[in-house]
């Protein structure tokens, strides 16, 4: 590998990372699809469906995106440190996996709630959120894209939180996932506000949105960005002098 | 290319504790070079620091005459290779050798003719690997990232006697191929003796001797004979043997001429110390001066 290779080789490990997990677990996204087409065909034989199923699907994606940042990074920190690689390149590589999963896993989320959106429509259901204030149906097809449109900022956000706890999860092997307390009721809080609604997961935790959810999407959109570029500098800077742990015998 | 290591007034601490002290290193580049020490000497710690694994507390290392600490185009070419190996258990044998390709100088077809000579079972998981076939798969990525410079961690402790023999034939194989600087550290003192250029011991986080392999086997020597005329020399024994009316004992200092002469003339023969019996005298906590 030429020198100018091995400048750019961080971008090339997060591109080929975020490939790779998305191949891993392309079954799993399938599964969860079909699972959100069924489910609501069999709860048609018994009652009306006013719920976006993808919704939920998605919502548990944002979970596991948290899981496949702090996982990713926890488990690739001493097989690459090890395989020649620095924590700079390693952070980088993070960086553009966390991009590349959180657009990818948005336009998943966009093109299923649009298939949802026809789906529903075939059958005559309304394809709505559970709202703080009652079932909130998702509307238009603009308001369905304009719905959609913070689904990529949101995975990095979860990504973004997901890193940091692995990365301290690794460095403190013993305490480092405290760091959940604080940086989880923030992300989650900010879900909840974004969208007026409760997210899959724990509805207390995100106690902190009922505080800022009449801010309006764009003041939030903004706080996302802030939340998740605060996140990703402190992941980087958690990892950027690392010890790798010593090998038990 | 080979890489040269340079540590000036290293030391490292883990919390209250130091792991290491005032370490004044030079390995000059394309050497094998034996890294010696007890238990919780300090052997792993150097090795980390020198592949930036960790940060050192204070001091100055320079690899190939650049600091290392998150040197791409240095890193990049450093392999540090610890028993077990520094792998995701989850992953197939295959993926893991595979993902050794982010080394650029990383030869994944040399990987293969290893793992294939070696027996490693390609689709079997890390984690269902033995520990020999775990510390074989180690051993491969090590040799087949074909690093200027490449250190093993007891990475072959875990191995049968006659894959440790197979992994050092094949390590002096690609080192007479492909010179670079080795470094290997070790318990198995006897089996790499003849392999080693030089050795380094640390001892309680110091560097305790650094000479090359005729100089440690010149700090004492080996006595065989009747074993009435070798106790009669009076000499002081680091470990002795005695088969018969034989005995041979190991000895600590280079013999005098007198001494030489009276054992010759008792029929004793003299041959050079053992690395392994000259470690353990050095390294002895009771002995003066260690």
């Amino acid at each position: 590998m030429t020198a100018p290779a091995l400048a750019t080789r961080r971008y090339g490990l997060g591109a080929g990372l975020a490939g790779a997990a998305l191949n891993y677990f392309k079954y799993w996204m399938l599964a969860a699809a079909v699972l959100c087409f069924a489910v609501p065909l069999l709860i048609a034989q018994y009652a009306g469906i006013e719920l976006s199923a993808w919704y939920y699907a998605v919502n548990a994606g944002k979970w596991f995106t948290a899981f496949v940042g702090g996982g990713f990074v926890f488990t690739l920190l001493p097989q690459m440190i090890a395989a020649g690689l620095t924590r700079r390149e390693l952070a980088a590589a993070m960086g553009v996996f966390g991009v590349l999963w959180s657009l990818a896993l948005g336009a998943v989320g966009l093109a299923g709630l649009f298939a949802e959106r026809a789906y529903y429509g075939a059958f005559g259901w309304s394809q709505g959120i559970d709202a703080t204030s009652g079932i909130a149906p998702i509307g238009s097809a603009a308001d369905t894209a304009a719905f959609a449109a913070y689904l990529p900022l949101l995975f990095l956000a979860y990504f973004a939180a997901g890193t940091v706890i692995g990365v301290a999860s690794y460095r403190w092997e013993h305490a480092g996932w405290l760091l959940l307390v604080p940086v989880l009721p923030v992300v989650f809080g900010l879900d909840v506000a974004l969208y007026s609604t409760e997210p899959v997961g724990p509805g207390w935790i995100g106690f902190l949105g009922r505080f800022i959810d009449e801010w309006g999407r764009g003041p939030l959109a903004a706080a996302i960005v802030l939340a998740t570029a605060v996140l990703a500098v402190a992941a980087r800077r958690l990892l950027i002098d690392v010890p790798l742990r010593s090998k038990q015998a | 290319m080979s890489l040269s290591v340079t540590l000036r007034d290293v030391s490292l601490r883990y919390g209250a504790e130091a792991a290491l002290t005032g370490i004044d290193l030079d390995l000059e580049a394309g050497k094998i070079y034996g890294l010696l020490g007890r238990n919780g000497a300090g052997k792993t710690s150097l090795l980390s620091l020198v592949a930036a694994f960790r940060k050192p507390s204070t001091g100055r290392i320079l690899v190939g005459g650049e600091p290392v600490w998150e040197n791409a185009s240095v890193v990049s070419r450093v392999a540090l290779i610890r028993e077990g190996g520094d792998f995701d258990d989850t992953e197939t044998v295959k993926a893991t050798i595979e993902s050794g390709s982010i080394r650029p100088s990383f030869d994944t077809e040399y990987a293969y003719k290893l793992a294939d000579r070696f027996e490693l079972p390609l689709k079997k998981r890390v984690s269902a690997l033995s520990r020999g076939k775990r510390s074989v798969l180690a051993a491969v990525c090590g040799l087949a990232a074909r690093a200027d410079l490449t250190m093993f961690d007891e990475v072959h402790l875990g191995m049968d006697a006659p894959t440790r023999d197979a992994f050092y034939k094949e390590l002096l194989a690609e080192y007479l191929e492909r010179p670079h600087t080795v470094v290997l550290s070790t318990h198995l003192i006897d089996e790499v003796a003849n392999y080693l250029e030089e050795v380094v011991i640390v001892d309680r986080g110091r560097i305790l001797q650094h000479a090359d392999i005729e100089a440690f086997q010149g700090m004492g020597a080996t006595l065989t004979g009747p074993a009435a005329a070798v106790d009669a020399l009076g000499l002081d024994a680091l470990a002795e043997q005695r088969l018969g009316g034989t005995k041979s004992i190991t000895v600590a200092s280079a013999l005098d001429a007198d001494t030489r002469e009276r054992a010759a003339a008792a029929g004793i023969e003299i041959g050079p110390v053992g690395l392994q019996d000259l470690f353990i005298h050095l390294t002895d906590p009771n002995r003066n001066g260690a």
